[in-house]
């Protein structure tokens, strides 16, 4: 009990006194406030940008969930049909290398060319970014099955299907959820990237205007936003994956270093 | 009475790349039901690629193996097999693991849970049906993975070195409670292990295996009472066929003899033909 009050407070006392430390270090230095406002600077610009703030993160969520779903829903059915389908290891998994190989951000100009302006240029980004650790870490997982087991399978005359639903699934699952969490947190770098390149609205259309406006407070509160947004989602992840694969290895670990 | 398996001059090769590999050379050997065999080697000597033969997991490069008479060409039917890591499933409970096999085969899930249960009891993991594997110590693993092998009744159980990674009491214990299962259940055994203490104590019959190329030195008939007690390994009786197994290994060049003259053993042991 004590030891975990002490592992809530000590994090707070850090970061109240980096807090008062940046006021304290911005006020006698005499930093300009467009190089770096001190924290309360960035509070004002937090009330007074409210209003708007909430459509435009609504979109930024959208753009990168979006992304992040597609990608699991795709990169999941891509990965089972490389493992079962020696074609399409030999065909397009060699092209998807390749595009892994490619930074995905230099593709956001060419999806405005291709998708358009709106909101499904930048899913299309946030998806390309979340695919490949999606794809590759269930590959791993539904290939790094202990051979024993289905050695077991086979004496058991079990079913392909059997041993996909009752071994090889199951045993993706902490692989996945490895994939998931570098995923989700890469898709909201997507969706930023797509933005930076052509948009009207979303927290990196905003990050652009308060550059243009040397808004310097604000743009550190959009960061802080996207911060928080993208630690949202790793902790979802890691929720669902205690509900879904209580059994992998992270999630003991996790509860064993509180 | 034929044998219940009959393992007729079975040769294996690997041809992995630019290397081949001569696993097994000529074994020949019967199996008759009931009995508790022990398969003993160095390691990489083929053990366990004799076992995967037999199991029907995989073919022979020549020779036959019949079982019941049959010529084995497919993974044999109702089979128990035990493995030297227990690989359950992580995210089943002990109960939900040992009805795997039973899930595998599409019998009927629901009239096999008391057996389960029952095995559960026989091996000591009573109240421990709910946990998962991550909750359990190596012994209670091995333990459950026993009771999967156990489960749809099979007349054989292949074994490979299936308490290899334990300590030594754990293993004393599992050896113990794996004869006990034996005698009650009478069933045929084929036991892999590379301890000689081991398949003196557990075996009526003992195959002893050269050092790749894997060739069947000599089989073993130990005469000892049973039930077998711990303190039979402590009778004259059990020295000298250990002692005998050990002058056979060190004969065909394993060094498994402790101290003493290898040339000396070896002759007071002279080599017979299996
Ligand atoms: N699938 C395989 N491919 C190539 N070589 C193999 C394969 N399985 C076993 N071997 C080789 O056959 C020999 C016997 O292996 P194994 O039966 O596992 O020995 P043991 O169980 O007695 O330790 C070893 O030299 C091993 O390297
Ligand atoms: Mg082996």
């Amino acid at each position: 009990m004590k030891s975990s009050w002490k592992n809530i407070a000590e994090p707070v006392v850090f970061f109240i006194t980096l807090l008062i430390l940046w006021e304290i270090l911005v006020e006698v230095i005499q930093v300009p406030s467009f190089i770096l406002p001190p924290p309360g600077d960035l509070w004002v610009a937090f009330i007074k940008k409210l209003p708007i703030l909430g459509h435009h993160s609504v979109i930024t969520f959208i753009e990168a969930f979006g992304g992040f779903a597609l990608s699991l829903f795709l990169g999941v059915g891509f990965a089972i049909a490389v493992v079962y389908s020696r074609h399409l290891q030999n065909t397009i998994y060699p092209l998807i290398v390749i595009l892994y190989a490619m930074p995905k951000s230099a593709f956001a100009p060419l999806m405005v060319i291709w998708i358009g302006y709106g909101l499904y240029s930048k899913i299309a980004i946030a998806f390309l970014v979340a695919f490949f650790p999606i794809v590759v870490n269930t590959v791993v997982g539904l290939k790094e099955v202990e051979p024993e087991l289905l050695e077991l399978a086979r004496i058991n005359r079990a079913s392909e299907f059997d041993v996909f639903k009752k071994i090889r699934l199951p045993n993706s699952l902490p692989y996945l959820f490895a994939g998931i969490k570098v995923a989700i947190v890469l898709s909201v770098t997507g969706a930023i990237v797509a933005e930076f390149v052509a948009a009207n609205e979303g927290l990196g259309y905003l990050v652009l205007q308060a550059n243009y406006n040397l808004d310097t407070a604000f743009a550190l509160v959009i960061l802080l936003i996207l911060a928080v947004l993208s630690l949202g989602l790793f902790w979802l992840a890691e929720l669902v994956q205690r509900k879904l694969a209580p059994w992998s290895a992270a999630v003991r670990e996790v509860e064993g270093s509180f | 009475m034929p044998p219940l398996i009959a393992v007729g001059d079975i040769s294996r090769v690997f041809t992995g790349g630019a290397r081949t590999v001569t696993a097994l050379e000529h074994i020949s050997c019967d199996i008759h039901t009931g009995n508790f065999v022990s398969i003993v080697g160095p390691s990489g000597c083929g053990k366990s690629t004799l076992l995967k033969i037999i199991s029907g997991l995989l073919p022979a490069s020549s020779g036959t193996v019949t079982v019941h008479g049959k010529h084995v060409d497919s993974p044999l039917e109702n089979v128990g097999m035990v493995f030297q890591a227990p690989v359950l499933l992580k995210w089943r409970s002990v109960l939900g693991n040992i009805l795997l096999p039973v899930e595998f085969a599409r019998l009927d899930v629901p009239s096999y849970i008391d057996k389960a249960r029952a095995l559960i009891k026989l091996v000591g993991l009573e109240g421990f049906e709910e946990m998962y594997p991550h909750e359990l110590s190596g012994g209670m693993q091995q333990r459950a993975s026993l009771c999967r092998a156990l489960v749809t009744d099979p007349q054989l159980l292949l074994m490979d070195e299936p308490f290899g990674a334990l300590d030594a009491m754990t293993r004393d214990e599992l050896d113990m409670e794996l004869l006990r299962i034996w005698e009650e259940r009478k069933k045929t055994v084929l036991f892999v292990t590379h301890s000689i203490q081991e398949a003196v104590f557990l075996s009526d019959i003992v195959l002893v295996m050269s050092a790749r190329p894997g060739r069947l030195l000599e089989k073993i008939a130990v005469d000892l009472p049973r039930p077998r007690t711990m303190e039979m390994m402590s009778i004259a009786k059990f020295g000298e066929y250990t002692l005998k197994i050990r002058a056979l290994l060190a004969a065909a060049g394993v060094c498994a003899i402790i101290g003493g003259n290898r040339n000396l053993l070896a002759e007071s042991f002279p080599k017979t033909n299996p």
